[in-house]
């Protein structure tokens, strides 16, 4: 008996110790942030936590977001998808039902993003990955969106570049079969460059595959081809061994990539041989002027490193939604009337100021019209920006 | 405080534990299961808001106790009110009848007292399922996490060799499974209208399953020919080879999506579907290690040359039980790649392998109800730490070495699991079923 009563005075005090401390209740809006911060690529879950708190944290201090009239303070729910494919998915299920957020950002890897995306839809909550460049994250699906844009877009982008800038006629492409992203780059580039310059423009169309570290074969075969510069969509750990064979090799022209280059990385392992060189990115963080200046340093100030590209496009992407929730009209505290009517929103987004760009969604789509931004790896070994090229 | 006061408390609570449980049968926890999952779908929400809680905790609290300590008390009190209470006063309110019951069923027909029970069991997730999809999901990865373990738990511990392929039989599965579905019924951009009328599709899907299935078989095949030639380290490569052997193969096959992956499989894994598929597997591979295979594998595992002696053709067996487990493995992974409805070759990739492994180990060797409980604490514990992040991924290896320090073999190694004397009545009196198992 002596247990029972045990039983009966904890239950007790637990019942007493459960009774409600009254708190205030001001409208809180959840955005729920579905991102890979443990598993194998943990700087980008880090990259998209950091940049929405500073997100919520402005909006906050201004005192919330106003809709129709009435202000909203937001809130987050983090969710770690582990960087792995059925995580993600809990993770977006988890957010959408038991948190009830009014929109996602992330997953920011297409691995993540495209099951993630699965469900969202499915549960018609806005989704809108930052990062993801797999087209299956957003095709028929009216409620995911992208804030970056898509492999297909860089190839046409530094053809443009390259023929504009530059006058050139004769392109040569190095890239990794074995690899999806290096494959799909090389081949709209290889499309687009034709279209422009005619059959055969594309002298050498060389390939090899990943974790080779030997290229003088394809490199003399470029060189002899008589190229006006190199294109290679390699990853920041391959671009410093092409580039240095190629000038063993005697090369001296351009070598252009894509944003796959941009990474701190790549200087530090390529040192002096790749200045001078450009590649696409999604911003530059060196020479970046009004609003991009403005989040780097504040960034920078806050948690002590320079934004990379995922921090820069998911602050694009949970701005994009703050937007969207402004322009919702009314809210009715209907969670599913208000995502659709968010989710209305995001799809009318015009002409938004983003700091990778301005960021237009055609209709009917979530892959973003935006520009591409060239970047040159100045002599200092910075990421300058260089021009902005548009479709 | 004196130690041996502490020791005659604890055992007094122990034993008052004891008697407050004794003579349950299985049938009457179940029953107060079902009676606590009752309760929380039709006054949860209620409770929740008396106990001011947001809402319903989804996973026994955990996202509470975790984020916001302040909900502590609430959140206890709220399991003890549906969970804890309704599941040991049920239980125990019921134990006369559920023991009657349950002799009545033991005595005339056993296979129906196990279908009975899992009927219960049944029930009980469905009813906790149905408050919240995030429990659903959780449920289904689970259950598809036991098939994996389990499968594998045929290769490495009943047959004791150390196999690495199980990403690549997943694989294999999902993708084969995939591409039945999809092409036969589904439009899509990838292979254009369906071959066949979509409305037949759930009803064939169980052909997807064993189509699935029957791939990660012929795959295991093309491990076991070459690699059982030889004994312990290089099977290990050659099975991890073949995970990487079947992840390039896919990643370099544009046809089905290369590594962009596949996307568009119909929503056929629902709740009954994956429920039904690991019921039938945890009792088809049980009554395989318990039959003459499973014996004969253990003769294999502890020593091949006096099995070999004892007249076990050695090869045929240890192929049977490969081919068999990487079977499973198929089945699990087109379940997988249906739950998700998208499948993509980096999943089935070293990570996936050091869960299954992680899952299996923990759980325990040659043991069915190991692989179970290995496969279902893995997942929930990872689940309901998800708040703590990177934490997680110290607590979480950080009891497996734990296990490993003090039970080396894993939780619940080297048991027989008898659904039989499982499912018997619990007051003393008979029952057919066997009462080896319990107690050992």
């Amino acid at each position: 008996m002596k247990n029972v009563r045990f039983f009966a005075v904890l239950f007790a005090v637990l019942c007493l110790a459960a009774l409600p401390a009254a708190g205030q209740k001001t409208p809180v809006l959840k955005i729920g942030i579905n991102a890979e911060i443990t598993g194998d690529i943990p700087k980008v879950g880090e990259a998209t936590k950091y940049a929405a708190q500073m997100y919520v944290e402005d909006v906050n201090k201004a005192g919330g977001i106003e809709v129709g009239g009435k202000k909203y303070r937001l809130e987050l729910a983090i969710e770690d998808n582990e960087a792995k494919a059925e995580s993600a998915a809990k993770a977006a299920t988890k957010l959408i039902t038991v948190d009830e957020v009014i929109a996602i950002v992330g997953p920011q890897a297409s691995k993540q993003a495209v099951p993630a995306g699965e469900v969202c839809n499915n549960y018609k909550t806005p989704m809108i990955s930052g990062w993801s460049t797999n087209p299956n994250t957003t095709k028929d699906r009216p409620y995911v969106f992208r804030a970056c844009f898509l492999d297909d877009f860089q190839g046409p982008a530094l053809s443009i570049f390259a023929s504009q800038e530059y006058k050139f006629t004769k392109a040569a492409v190095l890239y990794d079969v074995a690899s999806d992203y290096p494959k799909g780059i090389a081949e709209f580039f290889k499309k687009d460059w034709e279209k422009r310059n005619g059959p055969g423009s594309v002298v050498a169309y060389e390939s090899f595959t990943t974790k080779d570290t030997d290229f003088s074969s394809q490199l003399t075969k470029i060189i002899n081809s008589g190229a006006d510069f190199l294109f290679t969509p390699q990853y920041y750990n391959e671009v410093p061994l092409i580039v240095q064979q190629a000038k063993q090799l005697g090369w001296k022209k351009p070598i252009l990539g894509s944003d796959s280059w941009a990474s701190d990385e790549l200087v530090k392992l390529c040192g002096k041989d790749c200045f001078g060189h450009f590649f696409v990115s999604h911003y530059a963080s060196a020479g970046a002027k009004g609003a991009t200046k403005e989040f780097i340093d504040r960034y920078k100030a806050k948690y002590g490193s320079i934004p990379d590209d995922v921090a820069a496009l998911t602050w694009d992407a949970i701005g994009l939604i703050g937007a969207a929730i402004r322009n919702a009209g009314k809210l009715t505290g209907d969670i599913k009337k208000d995502r659709e009517a968010v989710r209305n929103a995001l799809a009318k987004t015009k002409d938004y100021p983003g700091i990778t760009g301005t960021i237009s969604f055609p209709p009917g789509s979530g892959d973003p019209i935006k520009c591409a931004n060239i970047v040159k790896i100045n002599d200092k070994g910075e990421f300058e920006f260089y021009k902005s090229v548009c479709p | 405080m004196n130690r041996r006061n502490g020791g005659t408390d604890g055992g007094i609570r122990a034993r008052a534990a004891a008697r407050l449980t004794r003579g349950i049968p299985l049938l009457a926890w179940l029953l107060g299961a079902l009676l606590a999952a009752i309760l929380e779908s039709w006054f949860g929400r209620e409770l929740a808001d008396l106990l001011d809680l947001p809402r319903v905790p989804v996973l026994f609290g955990f996202e509470y106790a975790l984020n916001k300590p302040q909900l502590i008390p609430a959140t206890l009190a709220f399991l003890l009110l549906v969970y804890g209470v309704p599941l040991v006063l049920g239980a125990r309110l019921l134990r006369a009848p559920a023991n009657a019951i349950a002799r009545a069923l033991a005595d005339r027909a056993p296979a129906v007292s196990v279908l009975v029970h899992l009927a219960l069991v049944y029930a009980v997730l469905h009813l906790w399922t149905d408050l919240s999809d995030y429990r659903l999901i959780v449920v289904k990865i689970t259950l598809i996490a036991v098939m994996l373990t389990l499968s594998l738990n045929v290769v490495n511990g009943y047959m004791g060799e150390f196999s690495c392929s199980h990403p690549g039989f997943m694989a294999l599965g999902a993708y084969a499974g995939s591409l039945v579905t999809i092409v036969g019924f589904t439009k899509s951009q990838m292979f254009g209208p369906p071959l066949l009328p979509p409305a037949l599709g759930p009803y064939l899907f169980p052909l997807a399953l064993v189509i699935g299935g029957a791939v990660a078989a012929v795959g295991a095949l093309a491990v076991a020919i070459p690699s059982f030639r030889t004994r312990g380290d290089y099977l290990a490569i050659i099975s991890l080879a073949f995970t990487f052997i079947v992840k390039s193969l896919i990643e370099n096959l544009e046809a089905v999506g290369g590594p962009r992956g596949l996307r568009g499989q119909p929503d056929w894994a629902n709740l009954p579907v994956v429920f039904a598929c690991t019921v039938l597997c945890v009792g088809v591979i049980n009554q395989f290690v318990r039959s003459i295979y499973g014996l004969a594998l253990n003769a294999v595992r502890d020593n091949e040359m006096a099995a070999e002696a004892m007249t076990i053709n050695t090869r045929r067996t240890k192929m049977i039980a490969f081919l068999f487990a990487a079977f499973w493995a198929g089945v699990a992974g087109v379940l997988f790649a249906h739950v998700l409805r998208y499948v993509n070759p980096g999943t089935f990739g070293l990570q996936q392998l050091a869960e299954v492994l992680a899952m299996m180990y923990f759980g325990g060797l040659n043991s069915v109800v190991g692989s179970i409980v290995g496969a279902v604490s893995i997942n929930l514990v990872s689940e309901m730490l998800r708040p703590l992040e990177i934490w997680k991924w110290v607590f979480i290896p950080l009891l497996l070495i734990l296990v490993m320090i003090f039970r080396p073999t894993g939780l619940i190694a080297f048991r027989e699991f008898d659904p039989l004397a499982l499912v018997r009545p619990r007051d003393g009196g008979g029952g057919r079923g066997t009462p080896r198992g319990e107690g050992r």
